[in-house]
């Protein structure tokens, strides 16, 4: 473990987990592959289907991040915290998993969209490859907290992992992997060409195959920084609206000027990632429409945690909303 | 416990309590509410501006390449124009020419300067045994209040009218009502007297012509005006970064400048060229007519020129501080401010490792979402978020 004294410790302890283990929660294979049940995906093939395990650590967050906002980064029970940190090198249990798995909760929820995912691009007619064993976290925290140097060494595990699969295009879930493989890992020597792509853009290619979805009433779209902002995916997820026949109204900032979920700042400064998850659950519930889309676990995860429950608000991920207009016979 | 984790502690328990500041809220909220229609207002009235912009960009990238060579240019300019001109290579520096010229027991009126704030400028100067006067109303308030700016722009955002009733009144010593408009007179009328009584004249500046040496200073009150203009000394605080090569560009920096700050058109806009001087008596140029007889420049350099010599930072320098990425942001809405030293928000952090080093910004370096809306109202396009993140690298391999 680094000791360098600049460095909020619970970044030092997310850090640590990915390098050591391939994933901010130390989650192993068998967990961030629980989801694929009935799916029969080879582990080798053309398109890669990327998880990374990121909507698998969404049941772990908020319990985490509750008891986070409880302990003072700075004292002693944090403290405490690290040192038993230190126990994961003799028995391999980290203790975040501890405490925060002994209170998960929707983990069914948030496992079964990668299911979900998988689901619809197969029927849409996409021959995709899922690698179980050796499929690691994408290193995207790595780069926006700033361990640019432990970056060198996990690029070449990424592109390691990815290269077993023989893929020429990875299909990423998350926008913030997709920003890593389309944006990131191209600076680095040796990391594999790939075509990447978004569930959002594979889901829109193809649009025209899907069957119409029935809704009450119009649904608001919230677009995630990174896929509006960085990777200029908004219009793709009005187009696949469009095209299951679901009308939508926007919020007083969308696409290019959406306002952020609060996501990035959960671990160090819980309470007011909190406050602008609030913030944005109003922007969006302003417009009246009583469901919200996004294409993002961790919009999907601050802006679950900031509803109001007086004025109650679905939030779904695309890909939940989509299943539901996808011919299929498995009940989850 | 570290004093790294001190300070997170401190810094985080104050960035919460912003957020739970109700007064706070409401003032931000309905700041960035009039700040996006009035800038959306000002860009369709002159829809050229993002144009310009781009060309402010260019002119910018243009003068961070050779700001070498446009600081002796004006330097010359200057002393040409029968001005002084200097050049500072630090806050030390800097003080000491300030306080030479200044001497001690004077008066001194200032008008707005962030370089001034990241000098603390008017402390120097009090410990000096001068007495200073803010003439910006916010940052009166601030200097009765003993407090510091909110915002770049508006630096009492903060403030409602009710608190500053209360700090008036005492200051004032008579019942001072909770009403704008008396608030106001209460103070122009307080500083009259002291424009007229002063020693000294202390302005910032926004944008300074290599060619002709000009400076410019854009305001809406007039304190300024008169900061600059009735003191017989005028002193100008500058960083090395506002220097651009010609007047005209000068003229399309600060457009730009006061467009994105939300104004079709400021109150005023000042250029100054030197000491105020006349001919009306046999043509013999004599200097100090109405307006200051001495006039200093002092250029500024604490940590801009490493800045400007890295690429990956040197966009930073383009900050014509219009604050519009401040209401953008998601966190600054909820804690204006709090989220900043001298220097504010996701920006702030990049100039505060620079100025004061990244150990101090490393808080601020952390608050940061990395969202990306401020690049989008941006007229430099400075990506913030990218030289955060490669900051925060920098605090970790520090």
């Amino acid at each position: 473990m680094t000791t360098n004294k600049h460095i909020p410790p619970v970044l030092e302890l997310i850090r640590d987990n990915i390098i050591k283990y391939g994933n901010p929660l130390a989650l192993n294979h068998r967990q961030n592959s629980s989801w694929i049940k009935d799916l029969d995906l080879p582990a080798k093939g053309e398109i890669l289907f990327y998880t990374g395990g990121e909507y698998q650590l969404l049941p772990y967050l908020e319990p985490l991040l509750k008891t986070m906002t409880y302990i003072d980064p700075a004292g002693r029970t944090f403290s405490l915290l690290m040192g038993a940190r230190k126990l994961v090198n003799f028995i391999g249990i980290a203790p975040e998993k501890i405490f925060a798995g002994m209170l998960a909760k929707d983990k069914d929820r948030y496992n079964s969209i990668n299911y979900k995912a998988a689901y619809i691009l197969k029927k849409l007619g996409y021959d995709l490859c899922y690698d179980a064993q050796g499929e690691i976290y994408s290193g995207a925290l790595l780069y926006e907290l700033g361990f640019w140097q432990d970056l060198q060494s996990y690029a070449v595990r990424v592109g390691q992992a990815i290269r077993k699969t023989q893929a020429k295009t990875v299909v990423c879930l998350s926008p913030h992997a997709a920003e890593m493989f389309k944006h990131v890992y191209p600076q680095f020597n040796e990391f594999p060409e790939l075509e990447v792509k978004t569930f959002v853009e594979l889901v829109w290619e193809k649009r025209d195959k899907l069957s119409p979805i029935p809704v009450d009433s119009p649904v608001v779209v919230h677009d995630s920084c990174r896929l509006a902002r960085d990777l200029g995916i908004s219009k793709e997820i009005r187009d696949i609206l469009d095209s299951v026949g679901v009308s939508y109204v926007e919020p007083i900032r969308n696409k290019e000027w959406t306002t952020c979920c609060g996501g990035p700042g959960k671990m160090l400064f819980p309470e007011i990632s909190k406050i602008i998850a609030k913030r944005r659950v109003i922007e969006l519930t302003d417009t009246g429409a009583s469901k919200a889309l996004l294409a993002c676990p961790y919009c999907l995860s601050s802006l679950q945690g900031g509803l109001n429950p007086d004025k109650p608000m679905v939030i779904e991920d695309l890909v939940e909303f989509i299943y539901r207009g996808v011919n299929h016979n498995v009940e989850l | 416990m570290s004093n790294f984790k001190k300070e997170l502690a401190e810094y985080t328990k104050n960035l919460n309590k912003a957020t739970q500041d109700e007064n706070l809220t409401r003032a931000v909220t309905r700041a960035v509410k009039s700040y996006r229609q009035n800038v959306e207002a000002a860009m369709s009235q002159y829809p050229h501006t993002p144009a310009l912009a781009e060309e402010v960009r260019t002119i910018k990238d243009y003068s961070m390449a050779n700001n070498k060579e446009l600081l002796e240019r004006a330097m010359q300019a200057i002393e040409s124009n029968h001005g002084q001109a200097f050049y500072a290579e630090d806050r030390e520096a800097a003080m000491n020419i300030v306080k030479k010229i200044v001497g001690q027991g004077k008066i001194i009126v200032k008008g707005k300067s962030m370089l001034a704030e990241e000098l603390n400028l008017r402390e120097a100067l009090q410990e000096e045994g001068n007495e200073v006067w803010e003439t910006d109303l916010g940052e009166f308030i601030l200097q009765l209040k003993n407090d510091r700016p909110m915002h770049i722009l508006a630096p009492s955002i903060h403030v409602p009218r009710e608190q500053v009733a209360e700090i008036f009144s005492k200051f004032f010593q008579k019942e001072i009502p909770a009403d704008i408009a008396e608030e106001v007179s209460v103070v122009r009328e307080f500083l009259r007297e002291k424009y007229f009584a002063a020693d000294v004249g202390i302005s910032g500046a926004n944008v300074v012509a290599a060619d002709t040496g000009q400076i410019v200073i854009i305001e809406n009150e007039g304190n300024v005006r008169l900061c600059t203009g009735v003191p017989p000394v005028h002193i100008v605080i500058v960083g090395i970064e506002k220097l651009v090569p010609t007047f005209q560009d000068a003229m399309k920096v600060s457009e730009v400048t006061w467009r994105y700050a939300n104004y079709g058109a400021p109150g005023y806009v000042n250029i100054i060229s030197g000491p105020s001087r006349t001919g009306d008596i046999e043509k013999v140029i004599t200097y100090g007519a109405h307006g200051p007889k001495e006039f200093y420049v002092i250029f500024v350099n604490n940590g801009r020129q490493a800045m400007m010599s890295d690429e990956n930072y040197r966009q930073a320098l383009h900050c014509l501080r219009c604050g519009g990425c401040m209401y953008e942001c998601p966190v600054f809405q909820v804690t204006a401010g709090h989220y900043g030293r001298t220097y504010l928000s996701g920006i702030g952090s990049v100039w505060t490792s620079f100025v004061e080093g990244v150990e101090s910004a490393a808080p601020m370096l952390y608050t940061c979402l990395r969202c990306g809306r401020c690049v989008e109202r941006c007229p430099m396009q400075i990506d913030v978020p990218k030289m955060v993140g490669r900051l925060r690298s920098e605090v970790v391999s520090d």
